[in-house]
This record gives structure tokens, sequence and C-alpha cells, in this order.
């Protein structure tokens, strides 16, 4: 579901195709089931140009939406308005919306709403304490500003904790349960919880759309390039090479126990990056566990830029030029020796 | 021009040339190039280095490429390659591992040169054979060498300067290193012992960020400087290449001793009886012996 670029290529087989699609297209399936969207939209030329000229492509790859965290909500559920088929323009959807699925231990219908409570309460909400409206309450993200549709990501423990799914554990389930695809849907639903979703990369990715956006960051006096100064420290580089171990932004932005939605300001007494409180993080049982508070007085959001941090920056520029200053004229050097090394016997004389 | 090929050598004649002869008691008057005809052996013919400095070369030449290839790929994360550069070494974890474990063998092999140097120097003061310029020391003669040197590179010199055993390049890349590693090894172990550091220093988050900016800018530095300087200088010029033995047997050749460190070839003719035999069968052969 992401939007693509036109290219010269996909134009071409994207017009290609949806007139095949025309042609092989028969009253009968026109008149068919509304559950049974996959039927046109499983061909992976199926795609529109929008308004701004990006070509959006509407193809759905069964697989992958198989084996995400919504495989077992049916399209309708989530495009609400898609009543008929064929069917008009589909609207928005709304994540908050009550889905066809009830939540097995309270029987109820299930749907996100809460977890919009818990983004109302963190510094990501549109409103202040007060309930009026932020400014540019527009830069607050909404829910899919930070989600993509995220995939199951099972982790197994039978013999060794490794990703994916163990046959092993499997070949248990299936001593008691006989269907096959409720074991794996469960297995996966189950499983993929007792991690993160998504790795540290990833996360830091989705933030970094507005935490390194220098307007962003201008408007709402943020100080720091959050994901580019994450990604300045080990903790970022790490995430780069795929490691999980090392903290991501939720690890340190919100405080053990609490909702992953509850991020909060440094200002804000409750929050886990408080001055008070950082020390807190850094001495996690996962990480530095022998840490004294004065760990935390380090900075997690470095960035050696000049307005940031004049010192450093005036360091690294002192040393660039010591690096060159040392360098040039040392090569200087190579290079006469190389030079007069072709001529031996070249010498400028007075003559007598 | 006074070369080897038009002159007769009469002590007048010698005398006339000035610079050109150097005489030695019981060898003779040798020409400053006598290094075009003398024969070498590539890995060497006169001692240079001991057992000890190889040693140390060799434990800090292989954990300062182990450095460089860990620390530029842990420094570089966002680039392409970095990303195949850690799976070789196992992850970022593994990564760092190996980083300190070869940062152990540098600083190992920094103790045990200056365990050696400090050593030597005391047991040749007391056999009063402790010679400042045969040293690393830079020495006002070393800035006159420079001058010579670079007027003989734009053709105002018919030769190169005479130098000791260590000449003005050789003692600039070793001050460097000096400085260098001293940099590396402090910077290194404020990353490696943050909470130590915390207690001790004045200002910690001030030296943090600055450990971190300096362990890096004097790692690239460093590496810049041995990739164009010590490899070009060393073991890639036109004579040298592909390598100078020296590293390995801790032995220079003739040619190289006595193009570059004339008075250290002094030294090795008064030390060396066979080096004596050697340089007067040389003069004679090119008629060059005085009577
Ligand atoms: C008969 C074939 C067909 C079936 C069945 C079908 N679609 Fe579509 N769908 C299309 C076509 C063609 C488009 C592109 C429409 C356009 O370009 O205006 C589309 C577009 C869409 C879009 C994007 C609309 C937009 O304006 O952005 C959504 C969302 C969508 N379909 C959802 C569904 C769902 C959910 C179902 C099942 C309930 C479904 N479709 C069933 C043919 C189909
Ligand atoms: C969990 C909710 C959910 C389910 C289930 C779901 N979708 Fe979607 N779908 C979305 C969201 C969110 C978008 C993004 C566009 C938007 O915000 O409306 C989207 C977009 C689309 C689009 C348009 C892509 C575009 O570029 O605009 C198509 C086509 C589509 N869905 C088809 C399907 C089909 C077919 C199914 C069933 C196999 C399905 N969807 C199931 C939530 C869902
Ligand atoms: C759509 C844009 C957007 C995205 C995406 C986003 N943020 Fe924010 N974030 C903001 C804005 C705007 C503010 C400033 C809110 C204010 O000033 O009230 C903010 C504030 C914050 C703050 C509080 C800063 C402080 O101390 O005042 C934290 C922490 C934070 N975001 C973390 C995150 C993390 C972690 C993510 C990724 C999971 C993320 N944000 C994704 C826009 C975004
Ligand atoms: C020893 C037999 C046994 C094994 C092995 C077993 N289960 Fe179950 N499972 C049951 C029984 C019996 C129930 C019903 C329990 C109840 O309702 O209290 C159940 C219930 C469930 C439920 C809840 C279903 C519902 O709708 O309430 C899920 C999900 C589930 N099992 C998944 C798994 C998975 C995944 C595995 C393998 C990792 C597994 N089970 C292994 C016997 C087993
Ligand atoms: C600031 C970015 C951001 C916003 C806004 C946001 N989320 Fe999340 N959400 C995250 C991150 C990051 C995670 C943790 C992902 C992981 O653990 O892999 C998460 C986790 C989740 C989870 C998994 C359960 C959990 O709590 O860990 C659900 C469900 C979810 N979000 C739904 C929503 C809904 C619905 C909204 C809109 C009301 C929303 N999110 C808004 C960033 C955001
Ligand atoms: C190791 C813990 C840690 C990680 C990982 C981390 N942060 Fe922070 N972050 C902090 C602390 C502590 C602060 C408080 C300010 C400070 O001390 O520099 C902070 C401050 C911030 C601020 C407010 C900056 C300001 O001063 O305006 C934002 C926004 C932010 N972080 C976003 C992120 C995002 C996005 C990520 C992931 C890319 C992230 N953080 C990862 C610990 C962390």
């Amino acid at each position: 579901m992401r939007e693509l670029k036109i290219t010269s290529v996909t134009l071409p087989t994207f017009t290609l195709v949806l007139s095949l699609l025309m042609i092989f297209l028969t009253p009968d399936v026109y008149s068919a089931d509304i559950g049974n969207c996959l039927l046109c939209h499983k061909y992976p030329g199926l795609s529109r140009v929008d308004e701004k000229g990006k070509l959006r492509l509407l193809y759905i790859n069964e697989d992958i939406f198989n084996n995400s965290v919504h495989a077992k909500v049916k399209c309708e559920g989530c495009h609400l308005d898609i009543q008929k088929i064929p069917h008009d323009p589909a609207k928005k959807v709304d994540c908050l919306a009550e889905c066809h699925i009830k939540e097995p231990s309270s029987e109820q219908k299930f749907s996100h709403k809460d977890i919009e409570k818990t983004v109302a309460m963190s510094v990501h909400s549109k409103y202040d304490k007060d309930g009026k409206e932020k400014k540019f309450s527009e830069d607050l993200p909404t829910c899919k500003e930070c989600h993509d549709e995220p995939l199951y990501r099972p982790i197994s423990f039978f013999k060794q904790v490794r990703a994916g799914i163990s046959e092993l554990s499997l070949s248990r389930c299936k001593s008691c349960h006989k269907k096959e695809d409720f074991i794996y849907k469960f297995y996966n639903h189950v499983t993929s919880r007792m991690h993160r979703t998504r790795n540290p990369l990833n996360i830091a990715e989705s933030c970094s759309r507005c935490h390194d956006d220098l307007q962003i960051i201008k408007r709402h006096n943020l100080s720091a390039k959050a994901a580019f100064s994450y990604g300045e420290t080990f903790h970022g580089k790490a995430a780069r090479f795929m490691d999980e171990r090392i903290p991501d932004c939720l690890d340190c932005h919100v405080k053990k126990g609490d909702a992953s939605h509850l991020m909060l300001s440094k200002e804000n007494p409750e929050s886990a990056i408080h001055e008070k409180n950082k020390g807190k993080i850094c001495a996690s049982i996962d990480c530095h566990p022998s840490a004294s508070p004065k760990l935390a007085k380090y900075g997690v959001h470095s960035e050696f830029s000049l307005d940031r941090s004049p010192a450093q920056y005036y360091f690294t520029v002192f040393f660039i030029i010591l690096t060159g200053g040392t360098l040039l004229p040392l090569m200087g050097i190579i290079l006469l020796d190389l030079i007069r090394k072709l001529f031996p016997n070249a010498m400028i004389r007075r003559r007598k | 021009m006074a070369t080897t090929e038009n002159m007769s050598i009469t002590p007048e004649a010698a005398e006339a040339a000035g610079d050109f002869y150097t005489y030695v008691e019981g060898v003779g008057n040798i020409p400053r190039d006598i290094y075009k005809h003398v024969k070498s052996d590539p890995l060497g013919d006169l001692p240079r280095y001991s057992i000890h400095i190889v040693t140390q070369h060799f434990l800090t030449f292989i954990s300062f490429l182990i450095l460089a290839a860990t620390g530029l790929t842990l420094h570089f994360a966002d680039l392409w390659w970095a990303s195949f550069a850690i799976s070789l070494f196992g992850g970022a974890e593994t990564g760092r591992l190996i980083h300190r474990i070869s940062a152990i063998v540098m600083v190992a092999a920094s103790v045990y040169h200056l365990v050696t140097i400090i050593g030597g120097t005391i047991s040749k003061s007391m056999r009063k054979r402790f010679d400042i310029k045969r040293t690393q020391i830079p020495l006002p003669k070393d800035l006159q060498d420079i001058i010579h040197d670079f007027r003989y590179f734009i053709g105002k010199e018919p030769y190169r300067p005479k130098m000791e055993k260590f000449m003005y390049k050789q003692k600039l890349h070793y001050l460097a290193i000096l400085w260098g590693t001293f940099v590396l090894i402090s910077a290194g172990s404020m990353l490696l012992f943050p909470e130590k550091m915390a207690t001790i220093l004045p200002n910690p988050v001030f030296f943090q960020d600055l450990a971190r900016l300096l362990h890096a800018d004097e790692a690239v530095m460093a590496i810049t400087v041995v990739v164009f300087w010590h490899w070009s200088n060393v073991h890639l010029v036109p004579g040298r290449f592909p390598l100078q033995w020296s590293f390995i047997t801790g032995r220079i050749t003739r040619e190289h001793q006595i193009e570059e460190h004339f008075l250290e070839y002094l030294n090795n003719l008064k030390e060396i009886p066979e080096e004596r035999e050697y340089m007067k069968k040389i003069l004679r052969e090119k008629g060059l012996e005085t009577y």
C-alpha cells in the first residue's frame, strides 16, 4: 500500500493489465460475493494514477496479508464503506473502527479505541493539558503516521531463541488441536508479542519522519534531530546492524510497565527521560544493570552541529584541519620524492 | 657535478669535491653516490631493528588493522558497505568484542615498546654507548635535513642529506604515532569505562562527547596517515615495492642505508668488520681506493 512514483515502465504495464482484466472479467465476477476482494485485488498490476500524478498500487499480496497481524480481519472489517461490488472509490480507513472481531476474554467487539486514549495522554496528543488544541496540531502523529501494516514476527524457544516458527513447537500444539490454521495463527499471535513487532531500526525510522524534520523541530521547540542523533551513538549504530538487544526509542521513552504509546515530554516529571528518572532507564536489567545515575548524564542524543554543541563542532573542525594540515605537506614531500626519482640527475645549476 | 664515474680519485680531487667524499679510517674515501654501485639483498644486509621492535611492529600493525576494520565499520554504520563488513565480524556485538581485544593487544604492544625503549636507553647509558643521534628524538639537524632534502627534490642539491639512523620523516611519523596512540588509548578508555570516567573527570558530559569525537577523528586520521604516508613511503615507492622486508627481518638493505641513513652506515662500518671489507672491495673494483 505504498505510493509509487510513475515510471515509464509502470504506466504501460498498468494500462495493459487493467485492460486484460476488463476483458476477462465476466458478469459473473461482477456479482461476486462482497467478501471476495482478492478476486480483483490479487492482480499485481491493479493500480491507479491519483490526482497528484502518483501511481497507487492497489494490489494486495495474499501471502503478506495472511502473515500480517490483521490476517483474521476481513477486508470489509476495515474498509467499512465498501458495501457492493463493483465498488465506489473507498474512504480512508479509520483505525479506531469496531471490526467484526470479538475480544475473547471480554466477548466485546474489538477496536483500538483504548490506544487512542493513551496517545491522547502522551506528548503526541493534539490537545494540551487544558484540552485546548495545540499550535501546529497537524504535525502530531495519527495512528497511520507511525504504523504501517506490521507482519507477524514469531519467535521460537524450543531449544534456542530464534526468529520464526519452530516446527517442533507446532507439532506439540498438533497433538491436541486439530486445525493447522488455528495453531499457526495463534502461535504467530502469541509469540509475536513476546518481543517488539518492529526492530529498533524500523521504530527509529518511523519516528524520524517527524523527529528529523528541521521544520517540525523548530516549530515545536525540540532541541535534537532525535533519530539522527540516535544514529550517531552506538545504540543507533547497532540498530543499523539489526542488533535487537540495544535500546530503541520506546525502551527509553516509555516507562517500564506503561503502554507503548505513553511517550512523555522530558519536562513531565512522570516521563522516563525526566532528569530524576533518567538513571533508572540506563540501569534497566537488560542494559547497564550496575549503572549509577551518573551514566544517565551522558548525551544519548548527541549531535555535533554548530548551534547545538559549538565546542565539539570546533573541535571536529580543528581535527580536520590538523589532518589535512599534516597530511598534505607530507604527501607533497612524497610526491616530490617520486618525481625526483624519475629524474635522478636533473640539476638546476648556475652557469659559471 | 661530481659522480663516481668522472672523478679520478687523488687526495686533491677528494679535497676539491668537498662533501662528496667521506673519508673513513681503514676503508678510504667513500663517494656519496656509492649506493648506486653496491650489492643489496632485498631482505636486508645491515642490522636495524632488534627482535623486540620487530615483534612490537607485528603486534601493533595486526591489531591496528583489525581495530581500523572494526572501528570504521562501527563508525560508518550508515554507509552501504558497513552491514556487509559487520557480518564478517559476526555482528555488532562481536565486532565490538574484537575491537576491544585488539585494543588490549595494542596497549600491550605499546607498553612492551616503552619498556624496551626505556630499558634499552638505561642499559646503553650504563655502558656509555647511548648516542642521542641514533634515536628518534628530533634534533636541529633534522630541520637542516628537511631543507636540504627539499632542495634536492627541486634539483638544487645533487644528493640527499647525510642522515642518521632515523631521518626526519621517520621521526615525524614516530611522534605522530606516539601522540595518536596516546589519544586513542585515553579516548578509548573513556568510552570503555564511562562510569569510572564520570567519577574521575570534572565535566564528564563534555569529556564523553569529546572522547567520542576524538576517538573517531583521531582514528580516521591515523588510518589516512598509515595508508597514504607510511605505506606509500615505506613499502610502495619505487625501489621498495612491494614491501620493505625490514619489518620481518629487522635488517635494512645496504643501498637504502647508504642513501637515506649515511651517517648510520658510517656507524655500521665502525661496528661491523665484514662491512668494512665489503666497502673496501667495492672501492677497489671501482678504482676508487685511496693510497
Ligand atoms: C470487481 C473487482 C474488484 C473487487 C471484487 C474489489 N475491488 Fe477494490 N478496486 C477495484 C478496482 C478496479 C479499483 C481501482 C478503482 C479506481 O481506480 O477508481 C479498486 C480500488 C480499491 C481501493 C482503493 C480505492 C481508492 O479510491 O483509493 C480499495 C481500498 C479497495 N479497492 C478495497 C476493496 C475491498 C475491501 C474489496 C472487498 C470488499 C474490494 N476492493 C473488492 C476492483 C475491485
Ligand atoms: C486492519 C485494517 C485493514 C484490513 C483488514 C484491510 N485493509 Fe486495506 N487498507 C487499510 C488501510 C489503513 C489502508 C491505507 C489507506 C487508508 O488509510 O485508507 C488500506 C488501503 C487499501 C487499498 C488502497 C491502497 C492505496 O494505495 O490507497 C486497497 C486496494 C486495500 N486496502 C485493499 C484491501 C483488501 C483487498 C483487503 C482484504 C484482503 C484489505 N484491504 C484489508 C486497512 C485495512
Ligand atoms: C507525525 C509526526 C511525529 C511522529 C511520527 C513522531 N513524533 Fe514525536 N513528536 C512530534 C511532535 C510534533 C512533538 C512535539 C509535541 C509538543 O510539543 O507538544 C513530538 C514530541 C515527542 C517527544 C517529547 C519531546 C519532549 O521532550 O518535549 C518524544 C519523546 C517523542 N515525540 C517521541 C517520539 C517517538 C519515540 C516516535 C516514534 C515512535 C515519535 N515521537 C514519532 C511529532 C511526531
Ligand atoms: C495438551 C493439549 C494442548 C496443547 C499441547 C495445546 N493446547 Fe491449546 N488448548 C487446549 C485446550 C484443552 C484448550 C481449551 C482450554 C480452555 O478453554 O480452557 C486450548 C485452548 C487454546 C486456545 C484458546 C482458544 C479459544 O478460542 O479459547 C488457543 C489460542 C490455543 N489453545 C493455542 C494453542 C497453541 C498455539 C498451542 C501450541 C503452542 C497449543 N494451544 C497447545 C489444549 C492444548
Ligand atoms: C508516535 C507514533 C505512534 C502513534 C501515533 C501510534 N502508535 Fe501504535 N505503536 C507505536 C510503536 C512504536 C509501537 C510499538 C511497536 C512494537 O513494539 O513493535 C506501537 C504499538 C502499537 C500496537 C501494538 C500493541 C502495543 O501496545 O504494543 C497497537 C495495536 C498500536 N500501536 C495501535 C495504534 C493505534 C490504534 C494508534 C492510533 C490511535 C497508534 N497506535 C498510534 C507507535 C505509534
Ligand atoms: C538510550 C535511551 C534513549 C533512546 C534509545 C532514545 N532516546 Fe530520546 N531521549 C532520551 C533522553 C534521556 C532524553 C532527554 C534529553 C537528553 O537528556 O538528551 C531524550 C530526549 C528526546 C527528545 C526530546 C529532545 C528535546 O530535547 O527536545 C525526543 C524528541 C526524543 N528523545 C526522541 C527519540 C527518538 C525518536 C528516538 C529513537 C530514534 C529516541 N529518542 C531514542 C533517551 C533516549
